[in-house]
């Protein structure tokens, strides 16, 4: 006897997602989720950003790694709340995983949330955790074949940012090679060129964010 | 990825469901994947051997229908399938940004005894 089941199997996933995210809404967060490999940037990114919209935000960070606590430390040693996931060995954070951190954080204090995904171009495209904002990082040295080799995470994120770009000149990345293959994946990306360690780029990220979060909450 | 926490997932969707209809034995599953979730269907079927033991689903067959992706032009309407992520337009030349098939991720159907 055949019976009719029609049931997604990322079911359990989608539903905490759209929890976490009624949560957010309640409460009135912006949620990042930021991607990249590992290396590729992002606690150095996430410190640049929050030195650009502190004071106009209150920002947490949840912070995702196989382990250690070396980047929630990082945060913290800026005197911004962290929450540090350790995941044992999962390769991605899920919305269960974020429901639970967030039992940690004050967030009647928060207006901005950035969760540091675990350094991976391949899993976290397929797991909602909730968020505003999917924030994909790809730095100079990684090479500009990563689209290509990674079409969904490119295809899913919303803003790309081409990290490390003091690098430039020492490389043989193709930036329009990079351009041609996101366009074709995702017309709509916003990209941002900047260098966390000379700031180049970084004012037109914050004031694009600032943007982004002002119409938001 | 993950094919081991997906079959964990497709296990317990296909035990509920069975147990829904009184079932002794699950025989077949019909699986439908579409091509932009990179499952790997291979590595679902030897989970699941491994999964299923010593439940009413031990044994059932798995068939995976995979989903190609299917895009539609904004512009002009045109759909294609998407064969190695080339989503542009077969009419106009410009980039589909609507997919219309891809991304299913199902337990489509079980069969029951």
């Amino acid at each position: 006897m055949k019976v009719d089941v029609l049931e997604n199997i990322l079911s359990v996933n989608e539903k905490l997602a759209e929890e976490n995210r009624e949560l957010f809404d309640k409460k009135k967060i912006f949620v990042i989720n930021l991607m990249a490999s590992p290396g590729a940037g992002k606690t150095s990114f996430i410190l640049k950003t929050i030195a650009g919209i502190k004071d106009k935000f209150k920002v947490a960070v949840i912070e995702g790694d196989v382990a250690s606590q070396v980047d929630a430390e990082k945060i913290k040693a800026h005197g911004i709340p962290s929450v540090q996931i350790n995941t044992g060995g999962a390769c991605h954070l899920e919305a269960n995983m974020i429901k639970n951190a967030l039992k940690h954080l004050d967030l009647d204090n928060v207006d901005v949330l950035v969760i540091e995904n675990v350094g991976n171009l391949v899993c976290p495209a397929d797991f909602k955790l909730g968020e505003d904002l999917k924030v994909l990082i790809l730095s100079i040295p990684e090479g500009d074949d990563k689209p290509l080799k990674y079409p969904l995470m490119f295809a899913e994120t919303d803003v790309l940012i081409l990290n490390k770009i003091d690098l430039l000149e020492l490389s043989d990345f193709d930036q329009d090679r990079v351009k041609d293959v996101t366009y074709k994946l995702n017309p709509d990306l916003k990209t941002f060129k900047l260098s966390c360690k000379s700031d180049q780029g970084i004012k037109e990220w914050v004031d694009w964010l600032i943007g982004r979060i002002d119409e938001a909450i | 990825m993950h094919e081991l926490g997906i079959t964990e997932n497709i296990i317990s969707i296909v035990l509920k469901h069975g147990e829904k209809e009184d079932a002794k034995k699950i025989t077949k599953i019909t699986l439908k994947i579409g091509e932009l979730t990179q499952v790997v269907g291979d590595c679902i079927q030897f989970y699941f051997d491994q999964l299923s033991k010593d439940t009413i689903a031990e044994n059932a067959e798995l068939v995976i229908e995979y989903v190609p992706i299917k895009v539609r032009c904004a512009d002009c309407g045109s759909e294609k399938e998407a064969s190695n992520y080339d989503f542009t337009c077969p009419s106009c030349g410009a980039i589909c940004t609507e997919f219309t098939a891809g991304r299913e991720f199902l337990v489509d159907d079980i069969e029951v005894e």
